[in-house]
């Protein structure tokens, strides 16, 4: 418990005395907050057309009308923000050639492994609190505020950050460079999202449906409407459990090879 | 103390290291010596267990590296060539982490760093950061990190390497220092710092071990001759044809009008031989005996080996 404490203070006190966490964390507030902004201004115009119309009035609806498309159009955001803080993970420590002493010290791989995985995560977390003035905002203008829809499509972009970071580090085990680390992560995530596309999982086909279920960003879809739905927790942490342990056998493997 | 069983290393079909076995008593300081690219490096990551050998095992106070490699890590302190470290981090908290990292006690981190801070002489550079750091300090910070837990045992892999004269001495100052309480093992391509610094050497040339001994009797027992560097004036043909007539003596070599003669082990012929050249009627103008320096010794079973391979 306490190496893997050490480890994880190192590293974020790595991310957090550098510009990476700031970088990343400031461009993706930006990022985020225009698009609360532009979904927000253009719904509140549209909710004033709606209002007009009866049948439509009882639809207004903030979590249908803004949180579900800002948070769908940000897991595109996302998908270019992790990998720029998974990429130096492992990368780092082998192009400086610092692994050499950190895997002669008394601890155990999983421990260095959990330890990094955890400050990556505490980045992101950090990510998304910085967001949580939006919701805020939105509801002061409401009357009766839901936060049950959004706090599960919090929950939706957080699993999926995770499941991005993990597949991140993954890869930056996998890779010396941190160049190549970062190409192949966008490839990587850019291939499990296009899964979903692969072959319409209305068609029927049997192949269709089991690629759109491996699409990391199709099992947030559920979730950001704020339905939860335990098929889609469970592909996520499978997933993350599933990269996690890759990671480590990598590194032994990495280690027997010399 | 220490010791390596029959390891091999393969790196895919390259042997690296093979079949080497050797022992080390507690408080030996061991002087790995050998070519660049003769295993070294490799030995020293097997001993510390950064890589699993191929083949074989090795012991640090009866605990293997390949079933209790934690027990063997917590033992060591180890010094790389070139020693990476977090370069954002500064040389307090660096030393600081490496301590927990090591498994100091909680109570006891900060006695420990303070420690090492002075036996390392790092007084003046706590609040660096690392990468800021010169060549010299920051291999005294790597010294540092290898001590923080105070192991039994220090692997430092060419810890002179790099430095200018004044830095080597202090580093060797400091290893000698440590003799004695601590087993060090040190590689080197060095020859002067391994008949300085060390109790005990091994030669290793591509992956294998050439020999193991004492500093002092490597040069004696592995010499297989003892040999007399002698001028002489007149004709090389002659004098080379008389030389070799005499019994003991295994060959001449003959460069202009210096001649290199190896003896048989334990014989000193040196009044016979000059009486020999007088009585012929050369004239010797300078005789003195060679004995086998650390580097003739090394270059000697190098060169051998590599014939011996061609």
């Amino acid at each position: 418990m306490r190496n893997i404490a050490e480890i994880y203070k190192r590293e974020l006190r790595f991310y957090f005395s550098t510009p990476v966490a700031y970088s990343v964390m400031f461009i993706f507030a930006a990022i985020f907050g225009f698009l609360f902004y532009r979904n927000l201004t253009y719904y509140s115009n549209l909710s004033y057309q709606l209002m007009q119309n009866p049948y439509y009035a009882q639809r207004i609806d903030l979590i249908m009308g803004v949180f579900s498309p800002v948070f769908s159009s940000n897991s595109i955001i996302l998908l270019m923000m992790i990998p720029p803080i998974s990429m130096r993970l492992f990368a780092e420590e082998k192009k400086s050639g610092t692994i050499e002493l950190l895997f002669t010290y008394p601890i155990k791989d999983f421990q260095i492994v959990i330890g990094k995985w955890l400050s990556a995560v505490t980045v992101i977390f950090c990510m998304l609190v910085l967001t949580l003035p939006a919701p805020f905002m939105a509801f002061g203008f409401a009357k009766n505020a839901e936060w049950g829809p959004v706090l599960a499509g919090y929950l939706g972009l957080f699993l999926m950050c995770l499941s991005f970071l993990s597949l991140g580090l993954l890869i930056s085990a996998l890779s010396e460079n941190q160049i190549v680390s970062i190409s192949v992560s966008y490839g990587a995530l850019l291939g499990f999202w296009f899964l979903g596309w692969a072959v319409d999982p209305n068609s029927g086909k049997m192949i269709g449906k089991v690629l759109g279920e491996l699409s990391i960003i199709g099992h947030m879809t559920n979730l950001i409407k704020g339905i939860i739905d335990t098929k889609d927790i469970v592909y996520y942490v499978l997933f993350i459990f599933t990269t996690v342990f890759l990671t480590l056998r990598v590194l032994e493997s990495k280690r027997w090879r010399g | 103390m220490i010791k390596i069983d029959r390891v091999t290393k393969m790196y895919g079909q390259t042997v690296a290291v093979r079949n080497v076995s050797f022992e080390v008593e507690k408080g030996e300081i061991l002087g790995f010596l050998g070519p660049n690219g003769a295993g070294k490096t490799t030995m020293m990551r097997i001993i510390t267990g950064f890589f699993p050998p191929t083949d074989g095992d090795t012991f640090v106070e009866g605990h293997s590296v390949l079933t209790e490699p934690l027990e063997v890590k917590k033992r060591i302190g180890y010094v790389p060539e070139n020693p990476s470290m977090y370069t954002d981090m500064r040389v307090y908290e660096y030393l600081r982490f490496i301590g927990a990292v090591k498994g100091v006690p909680r109570s006891k981190v900060k006695e420990s760093v303070e420690k090492t801070v002075e036996q390392c002489a790092l007084e003046k550079v706590t609040k660096r950061r690392i990468g800021e750091l010169s060549k010299g300090f920051r291999q005294r910070v790597a010294l540092g990190q290898a001590l923080v837990n105070d192991p039994p045992v220090l692997v430092l892999d060419e810890p002179t390497s790099g430095l200018d004269p004044k830095q080597i001495h202090e580093i060797r100052g400091l290893i000698k220092s440590m003799a004695g309480e601590r087993t060090i093992i040190l590689s080197t391509h060095i020859l002067p710092e391994v008949s300085m610094t060390c109790s005990k050497v091994v030669i290793i040339n591509e992956g294998q071990i050439l020999a193991v001994d004492s500093t002092e009797n490597i040069g004696r027992n592995l010499a297989q001759s003892h040999q007399i560097e002698m001028v002489v004036e007149g004709p090389p043909d002659r004098i080379v044809d008389r030389l070799t007539q005499i019994e003991g003596i295994k060959r001449v070599d003959n460069r202009g009008s210096t001649y290199i003669v190896d003896l048989e082990k334990e014989k000193d012929l040196r009044a016979l031989i000059a009486k020999k050249i007088v009585e012929n009627g050369f004239g010797l103008l300078e005789m003195k005996s060679r004995s086998m320096s650390l580097e003739d010794v090394f270059l000697r079973l190098v060169t051998e080996e590599e014939g011996g391979n061609s």
